[in-house]
């Protein structure tokens, strides 16, 4: 036999008078934080203080162990061994596995670091383990911690307001903040939103703005000084385009409601366990995507297919863009991992500006291809459909950013 | 045999699979945290059981992707047994979810979980008459410390469907004998 709603509440109600008792209420101090976190008067402040905190860890953890032992480790060490051991120097092969060099006054010489180097075994492996690993590995023991804490459901209430405004609600922060880690957990996380049009709106956003942990890892190394203005085009991006695309997706966007789960003692052992399958994850498909990549563009540059493209492409680049035409690699780069993509980058001379848009559009642009497949699983209409605003994104957001470059006199 | 985890979002349901399986479903203190279901094993008295970690929902009308991934994980699986993991602090909805599955005539087993939030809160639970009035197994328990998890996992060959005019019976009786008691000792 089925009950409707109201009998099945009705028995309940009798059921849990039965068996259940209140005791007085009592407030306790896990409560008073719980309160503290999410009323806007203190929460705020303490969410800001949070989001620094991470970001402080962030940044030294991984600066210590880039800067203070991989950069010495594959410069000082590595890069010259192989640079002496690996035959056939200035041959094909040894420009894609070790070093591409470059050319002074109509003289071949060799890269004196492992991001001007371009080869699989050099700058490769240098962007996979020295630089992105260690970033890696701390953003992912950060986000478990406030993750088990139970924090949050706590940050999601607070900034329900404001995401209501692009056609989500407080939830939509998970998505985003997991794919500050890896956009793949970030896209399979649309899942928690009600309607097909948050999940496109939501699915949208996250693959053209949220840079993911291995590219701010990058970013972090190689342009450190410029990553305040690279962050603040993505976050305004993400919330202008996500006011348009509630204005234009049909479709509802519900109310949210959430429970929000008391704190609690993280677990040491669910914490080590949920880093490991991250940095395992890591080295079973990010390094092989890392490796690859810098051996496609490596094939590329030697078969000239990147001087040509750069060339075909530079009214594009240099016009619309405001940016080198040598950007036309790193970009091909980019569809496989972003990381490597801002590594190449760096090597190439350029105003700080330029590095700016550069490393913008190399975000934006396309998402990389574990990215791509993800979405593709989630239903291939809602990709097309976030493959067509991410072009429409890429052309005019990245010609508004050279146009205030060019209003404020630095493009 | 299969053994279905249902519930609410952020109850636990991964911590079981997890505790049950030896598996690394990832957990969190935060609702939607599975999304997919997850397939695991165990061995019960040396019969292999597969256990599936179904993302949480509220009632078996699904609000969205993940909670349809849950009702018709539930409805392909005729033969199944389910465990229903319940927030021990929010009884009434867990049970809401928990008579559906009964009413669809699975058999099934309740995991009152986090009873040390219930405790904090002061909330306590007659699990002993609630399973008399249920007519299944109840089981308090706290998955992350462990606790309770061995009992559950013997009494689940006591799961068997119910009818829910038994139940609404038992409640009617329950409360009879009860407010006969009080009458009593007025007199």
């Amino acid at each position: 036999m089925k009950l409707n709603t109201g009998e099945r509440w009705d028995l309940i109600d009798r059921i849990s008078k039965e068996t259940v008792t209140f005791g007085a209420y009592q407030h306790t101090l896990k409560d008073a934080i719980g309160e503290l976190t999410v009323k806007p008067m203190t929460g705020i402040p303490v969410a800001i203080a949070v989001m620094y905190g991470f970001w402080s860890v962030f940044g030294s953890f991984a600066g210590f162990f880039t800067d203070g032992f991989f950069v010495r480790l594959f410069d000082v060490y590595w890069l010259p061994w192989l640079q002496e051991v690996f035959p056939g120097q200035g041959d094909w092969l040894y420009a894609i596995m070790v070093d591409a060099g470059g050319f002074e006054s109509g003289e071949f010489v060799l890269s004196s670091n492992c991001l001007e180097s371009f080869g699989v075994l050099t700058s490769g492996l240098f962007v996979a383990i020295g630089v992105v690993l260690p970033a890696i590995i701390i953003f992912y023991l950060m986000l478990a911690l406030l993750e088990d804490i139970g924090y949050m459901p706590r940050l999601a209430v607070l900034l329900d307001t404001v995401l209501h405004r692009v056609g989500l609600h407080g939830y939509a922060i998970v998505p985003t903040i997991l794919s500050l880690g890896c956009n793949v957990p970030g896209v399979t996380a649309t899942r928690i939103l009600e309607t097909k049009k948050q999940r496109f709106i939501m699915m949208t956003l996250l693959a053209i703005f949220i840079p993911c942990g291995a590219q701010i890892g990058i970013m972090q190394d190689v342009v450190p000084g410029l990553m305040g203005w690279i962050l603040l085009y993505l976050i305004i991006g993400y919330f202008i385009f996500g006011y348009i695309l509630n204005k234009i997706v049909p479709g509802k966007a519900p109310e949210f409601l959430i429970d929000v789960p008391p704190y609690r003692r993280p677990m040491l052992s669910n914490i080590g366990k949920k880093v490991w399958g991250r940095i395992a994850g890591f080295f079973k498909v990010a390094i092989p995507f890392v490796l690859l990549g810098c051996a496609i563009v490596g094939v590329l540059y030697q078969l000239g297919v990147i001087r040509f493209l750069g060339d075909a492409l530079a009214p594009v680049f240099v016009g619309w863009f405001g940016v080198p035409k040598e950007t036309a690699g790193p970009l091909i780069a980019a569809f496989l991992r972003k990381d490597l993509a801002v590594a190449q980058l760096s090597a190439i001379t350029m105003t700080p500006y330029q590095m700016i848009t550069a490393v913008v559009l190399v975000s934006i642009y396309f998402p990389c291809v574990a990215t791509f497949a993800m979405m593709l699983k989630e239903g291939w209409k809602e990709l097309l459909g976030a493959l067509a605003v991410l072009t429409v994104v890429v052309f005019t957001y990245g010609g508004l950013i050279h146009l205030i470059g060019i209003l404020l006199g630095v493009a | 045999m299969k053994i279905l985890l249902m519930g609410h979002p952020n109850v636990g349901k991964s911590v079981f699979f997890n505790r049950l399986t030896g598996a690394n479903v990832t957990e969190s203190n935060y609702p939607g945290t599975t999304v997919d279901y997850t397939k695991g094993w165990m061995k019960i008295e040396g019969e292999d059981v597969e256990i599936v970690d179904v993302p949480g929902t509220f009632s078996l009308d699904p609000k969205d992707r993940a909670e349809e991934v849950a009702v018709s994980m539930l409805h392909e699986s005729r033969d199944a047994k389910v465990i229903a993991v319940i927030d021990a602090s929010k009884i009434e909805r867990g049970l809401y979810l928990a008579m559906e599955i009964i009413e669809e005539g699975y058999p099934l087993v309740i995991a009152l979980n986090m009873r040390d939030v219930a405790e904090d809160k002061n909330i306590t639970i007659d699990a002993d008459r609630l399973e008399r009035i249920l007519g299944i197994p109840v089981v308090s328990t706290v998955a992350i410390a462990g606790e309770g998890i061995k009992e559950l996992v013997s009494r689940l060959k006591e799961a068997k469907p119910v009818n829910v005019d038994d139940i609404i019976a038992n409640a009617a009786n329950a409360s009879d004998t009860e407010s006969a008691a009080d009458a009593g000792g007025a007199a």
